[in-house]
């Protein structure tokens, strides 16, 4: 075998790779970096474009000059011993100021977008407090009184400010065509903001968390909605609402809901749900539909979790016929029955704004998202699962099962919890039924 | 200059008990060559565990929503993974590298304290074991190999996972420091008449270098490290978020030793690949003097970029300019590096062997490292880099297309010298173009994963993100190294027996070490040589080729003869004994130190679960053992 085989077959292959990765450019790249969706990004962009083209022009240079070099002063039969060189000094000057220039072009730019891109938010925005959890996120509007989590509003044209902290561990905000990411450290709060472009009113992008955050890093997700900005009001209007089957008036068990600021609702959404404070529902109600959501026959492929239901061990039975029995008056006196909290201690986690008032007295003290108007996200658990009834019923019966190392506990009668605290088939827990008739509820909060 | 005459009458007495061969004569070595094997086969050991990660890593990504391990193993895996290529296989093949070379290239017979070398191995393995066989319990470490707090704190790392790692990082940091003196007292104190330092080896120049790194930046992470540990075990709070904590101060801490550490790991393989490209080019490294300013350079500006590791957390604009403008600065001390190594090739008679192949891989692949690692030095453009495979493909091209194709190189290159045989050229080319084309199917589409935004560290992704062609691509150019890499194993293991003879000079190479036998008597030098040039060897061989050719600097230490340099191809066969030369006596203290660290270390085990009695029983016997044998160790005569 000759020596020459294992080269040619590198020119083979080299070849193909370069084929693959023309391949590969046909594709959609839902997440792609490379947008100027938003005055950041398109900072970041110009940024990016400078350094890939000097970076391209330095990597064909040098590699030129190595395989030139390579292959011009091969080993010739009978050739004498080359002149010993060692050195020479105007060269040796050459190659180190050269690229202290190309460095230079590099840093000039780079510093005035740092300046640029790190100044205070212009007046206006619209502030979001992004709080991570292991493993979801929590998105408030102090200006709106919303709570919610995993996906995100943001209306086109307005600056967003996030201000970013955590609850826990370490986390990183990251809508890649939005921008770049900004870490959450805990005991700080960190800056960030950019303002979507008009154009991309009706749109949806992926996140992610990008710190190692623990077991499920992977499946700590989000999704971002730019809306147009009457669209945006009355999303938040409605959101700010108690929860659909609630007894009680909101104001009188809620924390304070800050001031709003001076935007002419009633110019923008004209028709729709006025922002506050709205009428008390009546129990078994189905309130408000009237508030914007983002319709979900407009999610593109991308934007609808595919994740599997786990198998194997971790498989979670659920008899999906009893789904169409739930009832959701039942699933409701289940939920806040509080003689009923060591089988279903949905409340001592979650807030569900205008139900039960009294075990979490304030949105910090929720260790887990807030689900009054749950129904109209479309995804949840961190964005790894659609929010439907099969699904959802599967979670609430052994949610660590569903996720790795999820914080809801096991829920379910007879499933085994796999808690390195506990590990043990559950002796006391929800049966089907009564699983059925959570979700019945859970899905009519919309 | 003979030394012989000077020595003292040689009596043969302990070391002929212990014997030259057995796993006994093995435990008890403290020969700097055969301690140098012991790392290299256990490093290469490890590399292969690490590689078997990294192949059950790309297995789990080759497709969407896989799960070929579980979340939990899968985080274990990263972790032990970066860890262990690391800490377990990359700086100990340097090391094997730092002991089996420093002596023979400035003519020493051995380290300044060869029992500590023996003590550095043995903490190392059996550090190493600490660290990597909870995997198999699924407690291996699982914060990642930076270890971001507070994530490794007690409240959100209850088992003992993160407590194997933090004492075997520990336990290995003293490794790294006892070595690390040992090669400064040694390259300072035992270079060879006329070795002046501007005629030292670029290998052991670059090696002198990273011992400084070592020095400066073992003792940061040993700091942040008792911090934790203190944390972890005696309620501390120094990461400790409800009290208060900045996590930030373990970032930072961590980064000041994490990226002098980076050049802990790549600058041996800079120096391996100038010793590799200079011998198979004929011709002297360019610039000599270059080339060691700005190894020097970037070890010290290796101290002074940490925070671009940070660029998403928050400084402020004036910190992420500060550390933009040094991290960009770093790259021109690297760019010369490559343009010298360009030019040593120019106008050179090039042999395209195995480890000529991968020196010039290595400049090949570190550029594109380099040209990414300048892409993320600009804050702004970084925050849409870090943490997504873009810095996958960025470290890996560094350290593998780097540190991993240099080691190769130098394993080719010495393995002659180390063995007395040949690797098989033929299996080596091979080995060569398999893994290059698997090393860059692996790691090149990453560049395209990251910037199409994957994160890392994920242990799964979604369907439809755009990232499936590139993530299969990954994992099949895994296969590809999988399969280059047992071509290596078997290379490695046929040729060590049944390879090609090699001569003293087995590639016409032109420095000390090649004047030696190969392998090299225990004594390595029957005559301590007199040093006049850079390349002695090659004095002696083509006078006629280096006449009048000034090495280096004229000093008052030059031999006016410029050929009196006395080889020794001349003395193989003879022992110390024969030839009156005093060896070290064998022993094995050392080993039992280093059983003694790991046993006290292991006491704080058995309190994370309750049993005070117990853990105090086990650290205070280690003290006991350690204590013992030290006092044994340092009252017993050297030779």
């Amino acid at each position: 075998m000759s020596q020459k085989r294992p080269r040619q077959l590198a020119s083979g292959v080299c070849i193909a790779m370069v084929a693959l990765v023309l391949v590969a450019c046909g594709q959609q790249y839902p997440n792609t970096t490379f947008t100027n969706n938003t005055d950041f990004n398109s900072d970041i962009y110009a940024l990016w474009n400078r350094l890939l083209l000097l970076g391209t022009i330095v990597f064909v240079f040098v590699e030129a000059l190595l395989l030139f070099t390579v292959f011009k002063f091969r080993r010739r039969e009978g050739a004498p011993a080359p002149r010993q060189t060692h050195g020479n000094a105007s060269l040796e000057i050459a190659w180190t100021i050269i690229p202290a220039l190309i460095l230079a072009m590099i840093a000039v730019p780079t510093v005035k977008t740092i300046w640029k891109t790190q100044a205070p938010a212009p007046a206006g925005a619209i502030v979001v407090q992004v709080i991570g959890h292991q493993w979801w996120w929590e998105f408030r509007y102090p200006q709106y009184g919303v709570v919610t989590a995993n996906e995100l509003y943001l209306p086109v044209g307005r600056t967003a400010s996030f201000e970013l902290t955590t609850r826990d561990v370490l986390h990183s905000f990251w809508a890649p065509q939005l921008g770049g990411k900004r870490d959450l450290i805990t005991n700080h709060t960190n800056l960030l903001w950019y303002t979507p472009r008009d154009s991309l009113a009706g749109s949806v992008f992926n996140g992610f968390c990008t710190e190692y955050c623990g077991s499920s890093h992977a499946n700590m997700r989000l999704r971002v909605y730019t809306v147009t900005p009457a669209q945006f009001e009355s999303w938040a209007a409605h959101q700010a609402n108690p929860a659909a089957l609630s007894p009680a008036p909101a104001a009188a068990v809620n924390a304070p809901v800050p001031a709003k600021p001076a935007v002419n609702t009633a110019s923008l959404a004209g028709g729709l749900t006025p922002p506050a404070p709205p009428p008390p529902a009546p129990v078994g109600a189905v309130a408000a539909t009237e508030g914007y959501v983002f319709p979900r026959d407009k999610l593109n492929a991308w934007n609808v979790p595919m994740t599997p239901f786990p198998t194997g061990s971790n498989e979670v039975k659920f008899d999906d016929s009893l789904l169409a029995q739930g009832d959701a008056a039942r699933g409701h006196e289940l939920v806040g029955n509080m003689a009923n909290m060591s089988k279903a201690p949905c409340l001592t986690c979650h807030i569900i704004k205008g139900e039960y008032p009294g075990v979490l007295k304030n949105d910090d003290m929720a260790k887990a998202p807030n689900l009054t108007h749950f129904a109209t996200r479309h995804t949840f658990a961190g964005g790894v699962y659609n929010t439907d009834a099969r699904t959802l019923a599967r979670w609430v019966k052994n949610a660590p099962h569903m996720k790795p190392g999820s914080l809801m506990p096991t829920l379910g009668l007879g499933e085994y919890n796999p808690d390195p605290l506990v590990r043990k088939i559950m002796a006391t827990g929800l049966d089907d039924r009564q699983i059925a008739d959570i979700v019945a509820y859970l899905m009519s909060l919309k | 200059m003979a030394t012989t005459a000077a020595a003292p009458a040689f009596a043969p007495g302990k070391a002929a008990e212990y014997g030259t061969s057995g796993v006994w004569s093995w435990i008890t070595t403290v020969d700097h060559k055969r301690i140098g094997a012991l790392y290299l086969y256990t490093a290469l050991f490890f590399f292969l565990f690490g590689g078997i990660e990294a192949g059950i890593i790309r297995w789990q990504l080759a497709l969407p929503n896989q799960h070929v391990v579980s979340a939990e193993m899968y985080n274990q895996l990263f972790t032990m993974h970066g860890t262990t290529m690391i800490f377990l296989a990359v700086m100990p093949l340097s090391a094997a590298f730092f002991n089996f070379l420093i002596p023979l290239q400035i003519g020493a017979r051995d380290v300044a304290f060869p029992r500590l070398n023996a003590f550095s191995y043995w903490v190392y393995v059996l550090g190493g074991l600490f660290m990597t066989i909870p995997i198999f319990f699924n407690a291996a470490p699982n914060g990642g190999w930076f270890g971001y707090a507070p994530l490794t704190t007690m409240q959100f790392s209850g088992g003992l996972n993160i407590d194997f790692w933090v004492m075997g990082l520990q336990i290995l940091g003293i490794s790294s420091l006892a070595a690390a003196f040992n090669f400064i007292t040694t390259i300072i104190n035992m270079r060879a008449p006329g070795m002046t330092l501007m005629r030292m080896p670029m290998f052991t120049w670059m090696a002198f270098v990273v011992q400084f790194l070592l020095v400066l930046a073992f003792p940061v992470i040993t700091i942040a490290l008792v911090f934790l540990l203190f944390d972890r075990f005696f309620g501390t709070n120094f990461y400790a978020i409800a009290a208060g904590a900045d996590p930030l101060l373990w970032q930072h801490l961590f980064w000041v030793f994490g990226h002098p550490e980076v050049y802990i790991l790549i600058l041996p393989a800079f120096g391996l690949v100038s010793e590799i490209l200079p011998t198979y080019s004929r011709k002297p490294l360019f610039g000599y003097n270059v080339m060691v300013y700005s190894g020097i350079m970037i070890g010290f500006l290796g101290f002074g970029v940490w925070a671009h590791h940070m660029f998403s957390v928050g400084m402020g604009a004036m910190a992420d300019t500060i550390f933009a403008l040094t991290t960009m600065l770093i790259g021109i001390p690297t760019g010369v590096k490559i343009f010298n190594w360009i030019a040593t090739m120019w106008g050179g008679q090039i042999r395209f062997t195995t480890a000529m192949k991968f020196g010039i891989g290595l400049v090949g692949l570190f550029t594109i490292g380099g040209i990414s690692g300048v892409m993320h030095s600009s804050p702004p453009a970084d925050l849409q880099q870090t943490d997504t495979y873009f810095i996958v493909a960025h470290f890996h091209y560094v350290l593998f297309g780097g540190s991993i194709m240099g080691i190769f190189g130098g394993i080719y290159h010495y393995f002659p010298k180390i063995t007395g045989r040949y690797l098989d050229e033929k299996l080596g080319s091979w080995h060569f173009w398999i893994n290059f084309i698997g090393m860059n199917l692996t790691f090149f589409p990453m560049h395209y994963s990251g910037m199409l935004g994957m994160p890392r560290r994920v242990y799964t992704y979604d369907s439809g993100q755009g990232w499936e062609t590139f993530n299969l691509m990954s994992s099949i150019g895994t296969v590809l190294i999988v399969i280059g890499t047992a071509i290596f194993v078997v290379n490695f293991l046929r040729s060590r027996k049944h390879g090609a003879i090699a001569p003293n000079d087995a590639w016409g190479a032109g420095t000390l070490e090649w004047s030696i036998p190969s392998p090299p008597p225990d004594y390595n030098f029957a005559e301590i040589p007199v040093v006049t040039s850079r390349y002695p060897l090659w004095d002696l061989k083509s006078p006629d080729k280096t006449a009048g050719i000034a090495h280096s600097a004229p000093d008052s230490l030059t031999i006016t003869d410029a050929h009196a340099v006395p080889m020794h191809e001349e003395t193989g066969g003879k022992t110390a004994a024969q030839l009156g030369i005093p060896m070290p006596f064998p022993t094995v203290k050392p080993a039992i130190a280093a059983l003694a660290i790991i046993v006290m270390f292991s006491g704080l085990l058995f309190m994370h679960v309750g049993k005070f009695s117990v853990a105090m029983a086990v650290t205070l016997s280690g003290a006991v053992l350690f204590v013992g044998t030290l006092y044994a160790w340092l009252t017993s005569p050297l030779e």
